[in-house]
């Protein structure tokens, strides 16, 4: 980690004393995160992947059960899903990938292997940018989940129905280094799944899991570097969850080293568990360099190709991200605040978009073409966007040719549109009360075209007709239109 | 009518069909002849007796196996049937589903009159390493039937059942069909779907029929084949068809590997190799004697990592929490498979073993490539000799690989292929021909085992029993 990128996050060095040395530290974190795709069904059978509160082992076939002789038949939208996920973390796409098995053994693990991806993932070399610093993504490859063990009264049930959810594992090099960096980085992922609706990345319902791999470089004064024992921390439930937990195992780490000054080694990672209760790691399991998982390639599924014509394919699906929703955002001269914030869920950013759209109804709309035909120059200072808001929050209860007025009224008068509205009675009446009274009117009045109607129902255009002649144009005339109906019926 | 149990398919059919018999007396007479016989030779390891007899009463005898006896081999997948794989970790296991060949061959009207026995989990060549005791040779009792698909081999040549299916990994359907003188059809991997037929070696595991004559065989594998839904592995084609008949071999030029004949080759089953290459002449193909086809030897330790691997993984799912019984009913062969597969890929060995395993896999699918650019099918003996005797693969634990070296390059590369009777020994017991092709070609092989048939009458001895 260079000294730049410590003092661009504004970590503040940490000098501690270990007998007569001073010493600096900078925490190196890496994540995990699995996401379960939102596929209908499971990864490698007909199965559905739908598995939050269902039924146990109700969503299970022979396939995701493990029974002997069944065979896995990959998902093509979870693998495109993947490799849409690799695209907008910046990731190479492989043209040739293949599943891998991994093999251990664990009571809810059906086959005894997890079929996953190793040498050849579907994605490759991705970044995230946080707050300028770039953070390097590994991989993200596909695989499957694992059933539920369920204790009960001190004995462990099975769950088979989360057996061969789909997965993907999002595998970042450990370039993150503080805890609220990891927070933000969380954060930026979650948006981007969300934003390529693949999955709810809820963190909380476990379709959003991190599994943090913390240890501390040390500095002495004198020149000398050591690293602290890698450990990877398990069940973190939730984002503030995950900043804690990165926070109390670099304290813990710095004492640890403090207290008995072994440094990192090939064979003594551990895995430690998060107690969220008491804001604690706790160990759970040491020497995890010594775990071998024998992988090997997935017999049962050949190779899977991923051409560039069909990569670009997929790439067309990416709608815009946030990040260049911010930028683009920015340029509108939004603030950093404003833009941020309107970026980080989609449903904000779009409704933002659909008001600029109809702003820009409006300028095109009404005003350019009155200043068209009076071939007259725009006034900067005529246009008053607190009166365009207002026209939009009535804009249900306006016609079209009323909104174009009101445009008008205020540009050219400054006049209040609502008031304007008001007074020229703009707006519809959509008051069922009020236009079946205006309807019962047209009826009594038209028994002729009562009678076409009945012959031809497109003939209802002549009534609605009459309908907005008698209410003077005020009523809504879609509203009107099913209340004639209605009474017609 | 009497000893409807010997008829072929072809035979049954007509029989079936022209009202000579009827189902239920098919099915019946070979569920006679297995309990009057195989208590001996113990073929099978269930048999369905009255469920067999209702499925042969409703029967409609117009489907293309409708009313047909089958012998299935223990390890395919049948609904609410016990499956064991011959081993006792599976020893009260009722299958929940019905593999895809079974579904196809119920749908075809086939009647399963029970499950042949095999070596524990496929591991063997001679079904001694069975848990339920070895299967006899019905030529000579005294003999090993080969094996994996011992069973079904055996229950064919000793006229238990009409037709059989068996699965070959690397020779578990041509060796035993050679040592007991039966057809025995291993298709290319991937023409007949892997869906519920117990893994032994994934990447190799070809399911095909057992049967007393080519066409019975051809005709089978026309059922049982076709791309499966629930296979990746799968060869995306529809069934297989029978090609048309050759009026002869003029034109095909035919391969003699000159190291399939190692030096432990049984004299006689070279002599028998040489007596088929002059029928084959006869019928006017040319025989090219090849001269560089790489040393099957090689495919042994191939074999043998690259299985010991996937096995290891395979059995993996037996962990003693579902099916019953726990890990110490595993077998004194599956246990030492479990051990080096899972030695052969952990870190450290992985390259070493597995990786170049699969590297060598690779030179050995070129060689075939190449050999395949000189000659149209390739011919040799299946096994250096013919049955060897019970006991012989007692504290052998390379047996089967070594058994099965002839045919063993061939499954490597995924080659279809078929054993065919060829000749007996000086004491009766059969000697196996085979033939092989290049992946897909199935019609070669078969217009070329039919020829070498019709004009040959081996197919037509049977043990004396």
């Amino acid at each position: 980690m260079n000294q730049n990128i410590f003092l661009v996050h504004h970590v503040k060095p940490v000098k501690i004393v270990r007998h007569d040395k001073t010493m600096k530290t900078t925490p190196i974190i890496g994540l995990e995160v699995h996401v379960e795709l939102k596929t209908k069904s499971k990864m490698f059978c007909g199965c559905s992947a739908d598995h939050f509160h269902v039924e146990a082992n109700t969503h299970t076939c022979p396939v995701c059960l493990g029974l002997p002789g069944a065979l896995p038949v990959p998902n093509k939208t979870a693998c495109e899903w993947c490799v849409k996920l690799g695209l907008a973390l910046g990731c190479s796409i492989n043209e040739e990938s293949f599943f891998e098995r991994k093999n251990y053994f664990y009571p809810d693990l059906a086959k005894g292997y997890q079929i996953t991806q190793l040498q050849k993932p579907f994605a490759v070399n991705g970044k995230l940018d946080i707050d300028g610093h770039e953070i390097r993504i590994n991989r993200a490859h596909m695989e499957e989940d694992t059933g539920k063990s369920v204790h009960v009264d001190g004995s462990t049930l099975l769950d088979f129905n989360r057996s061969g959810v789909p997965l993907v594992e999002i595998v970042s090099e450990p370039d993150l280094i503080s805890a609220l960096e990891a927070k933000k980085y969380l954060n930026k992922l979650q948006q981007i799944i969300r934003y390529i609706e693949v999955s709810d990345a809820d963190i909380e319902k476990g379709s959003m899991r991190c599994e943090p791999t913390v240890n501390v470089k040390i500095e002495t004064d004198s020149g000398e570097v050591v690293y602290t024992p890698l450990a990877e921390i398990k069940n973190v439930a939730s984002l503030t969850g995950v900043m804690n937990a990165i926070d109390f195992e670099i304290k813990r780490q710095i004492d640890q080293y403090q207290s008995d000054g072994v440094a990192k080694n090939s064979t003594n990672k551990t895995t430690r568990g998060w107690d969220a209760d008491k804001n604690q790691t706790f160990l759970q399991r040491e020497k995890e360099g010594s775990a071998d998982y024998r992988y090997f390639p997935e017999p049962d599924i050949p190779p899977i190709t991923f051409t560039k014509v069909q990569v670009e394919e997929i790439r067309k699906t990416l709608p815009e991200l946030p990040d260049q929703k911010i930028t683009k955002y920015k340029s509108l001269s939004l603030s950093d605040y404003d833009a941020n914030l309107l970026a980080q869920d989609s449903v904000f950013s779009s409704a933002f978009e659909k008001a600029l759209n109809n702003s820009a109804n409006l300028l095109n709309g009404a005003i350019r073409t009155a200043l068209n035909e009076n071939q007259s120059e725009i006034d900067l200072n005529k246009i008053n966007a607190t009166h365009f808001q207002d026209i939009f929050s009535k804009k249900s209860e306006l016609s079209s040719t009323a909104i174009k007025q009101l445009t008008l009224e205020s540009y050219n008068s400054g006049t209040n549109p609502l008031t304007f509205a008001k007074d020229n009675n703009l707006f519809q009446v959509s008051d069922t009360g009020a236009l079946e009274q205006f309807a019962k009117e047209v009826i009594e009045a038209n028994p002729k075209a009562i009678e076409d109607y009945r012959k031809n129902p497109l003939a209802i255009g002549f009534l609605v007709g009459q309908l907005m002649k008698v209410s003077k144009g005020s009523a809504n005339p879609q509203t009107g239109k099913e209340i004639l109906e209605k009474l017609l019926k | 009518m009497t000893d409807l149990n010997k008829l072929t398919l072809k035979e049954a059919r007509e029989g079936l069909l022209s009202k000579k018999f009827t189902a239920v007396e098919l099915t019946q007479s070979c569920l006679d002849r297995i309990k009057s016989l195989d208590k001996k030779l113990n073929s099978f390891v269930t048999v369905t007796g009255e469920d067999a007899l209702k499925q042969a009463q409703s029967v409609d005898i117009n489907l293309p196996l409708g009313g047909i006896p089958i012998a299935v081999k223990d390890n395919y997948l049948t609904k609410d049937i016990r499956t064991t794989a011959s081993s006792r970790v599976l020893d009260n296991y009722l299958a929940q589903y019905d593999a895809t060949t079974i579904k196809k061959l119920k749908n075809a009207g086939a009647i399963i009159i029970g499950k042949t026995n095999l070596d524990a989990w496929a591991h063997g060549s001679s079904t001694e390493t069975s848990d339920y005791g070895p299967t006899l040779n019905p030529w000579n009792m005294e003999h090993l039937p080969g094996g994996s698909s011992g069973g079904s081999a055996a229950a064919v040549a000793a006229d238990e059942t009409i037709i059989s299916v068996g699965s070959e990994t690397a020779g578990s359907i041509r060796q035993p069909a050679s040592w007991c003188g039966v057809v025995g059809f291993k298709p290319t991997y991937g023409r007949v779907s892997r869906y519920g037929v117990i893994a032994m070696k994934s990447s190799t595991d070809s399911p095909g029929p057992i049967c007393k004559t080519v066409d019975d065989a051809a005709n089978l594998l026309e059922i049982m084949s076709g791309s499966d839904p629930f296979d990746a592995t799968s060869i995306d084609e529809p069934p297989w068809k029978k090609p048309e008949l050759r009026q002869n071999l003029k034109g095909l030029k035919i391969g003699l590997p000159l190291s399939y004949f190692p030096p432990q080759t049984q004299p006689e089953v070279k002599e028998a190799i040489l007596g088929a290459v002059e029928t084959l002449k006869k019928l006017g193909a040319e025989i090219i004697e090849l001269s560089d086809v790489l040393d099957p030897k090689y495919s042994i330790a191939v074999y043998t990592i690259l299985q010991r691997s996937e096995v290891s993984s395979n059995l993996a799912r037996f962990d003693g929490i579902r099916y019953g019984h726990d890990r110490s009913f595993f077998g004194t062969e599956a246990k030492r498979r479990i051990m080096l597969g899972t030695y052969s890929l952990s870190a450290g060995y992985y390259d070493a073993y597995y990786l170049k395993a699969q590297k060598v896999r690779t030179l050995i699918c070129q060689d075939f490539d190449n050999q395949f650019k000189k000659v149209d099918a390739i011919i040799g003996p299946v096994s250096p000799t013919t049955a060897l005797k019970i006991g012989a693969s007692e504290g052998q634990s390379m047996f089967g690989e070594i058994q099965d070296m002839l045919v063993e390059p061939s499954s490597i590369a995924g080659l279809p292929g078929i054993s065919i009777p060829c000749a007996f020994d000086k004491i009766g017991l059969p000697i196996g021909l085979q033939i092989m092709a290049p992946q897909k070609r199935e019609d070669l092989v078969y217009q070329i085992a039919k020829l070498f048939e019709d004009n040959t009458d081996y197919h037509l001895e049977r043990p004396k029993l």
